[in-house]
């Protein structure tokens, strides 16, 4: 699976308030119904546990908006830390939090504060001490170099513009021999170049 | 790319019509879009 992957001409900072706006909107008002999936149907199709799910605060798990599951390329190992890229309202970063347990650490990155709002909300409830929560971007991951056993993200990458400048990030962050298991979308026609410069298709 | 980015192992999980019943089912349908997992690791 190999092809040439170019940056997207459009505004990144237009861009990342457009998906913020969605985001935040996902945050506030899961109930209001998106282009996407979201919420407990959305976790049984991605095929997440039933238990695993229900130890979720509902909060996190209404606003779950995922297009895979991360969990599935296989889980995490105790003391592993963890950086969760568009963590969202926490979905994956509380059930990372658990695998990693008390001696692993999960930093959850998002670039929307009503996110990470309910994803800090949600670990007081679980009483999860191992997870810290920070603003940023993929494409600028606030952690430093090689601190990193696992990146888990859950389609966050396919919303960014440079798809390359990420990796270079999650390769910077990665200790080495370190791995990461992300869920995203592909596509399998080509999406004209012009489609992908049309900044207002990004965010739906 | 991911090898170009200083990957290797790639490994690709199962996709699936992630859009399918959604309201964007048919504009994710015209480019054959499909959810996926894949991991990698680190050189």
């Amino acid at each position: 699976m190999s092809t040439e992957v170019r940056p997207a001409a459009v505004d990144t900072n237009e861009l990342r308030a457009q998906i913020s706006e969605k985001y935040t909107e996902v945050a506030l008002t899961p109930e209001k119904g998106f282009h996407f999936h979201t919420g407990r149907p959305l976790a049984r199709m991605h095929e997440y546990d039933d238990a695993v799910v229900d130890a979720l605060p509902l909060g996190v798990v209404e606003s779950f908006a995922g297009t895979g599951n991360p969990f599935s390329l296989g889980d995490l190992k105790p003391g592993e830390t963890v950086l969760d890229i568009g963590c969202g309202a926490g979905f994956d970063t509380l059930i990372a939090a658990q695998q990693v347990g008390p001696g692993g650490r999960v930093v959850a990155v998002d670039m929307t504060p009503e996110m990470l709002e309910k994803a800090e909300r949600g670990a007081r409830e679980m009483g999860l001490t191992n997870v810290e929560c920070r603003k940023g971007y993929a494409e600028e991951l606030p952690a430093e170099d090689e601190t990193v056993d696992v990146v888990i993200s859950n389609g966050v990458i396919n919303l960014c513009p440079d798809k390359i400048a990420v990796m270079a990030e999650v390769h910077r962050v990665l200790k080495p021999g370190a791995r990461f298991q992300i869920a995203d979308i592909i596509v399998h026609k080509e999406v004209p170049q012009g489609a992908k410069d049309d900044i207002d298709l990004w965010s739906g | 790319m991911l090898k170009n980015t200083g990957f290797t192992n790639v490994r690709w999980g199962e996709q699936v019509d992630v859009f399918s019943g959604s309201k964007h089912e048919s504009a994710a349908a015209e480019f054959d879009t499909r959810g996926v997992t894949f991991s990698a690791v680190k050189v």
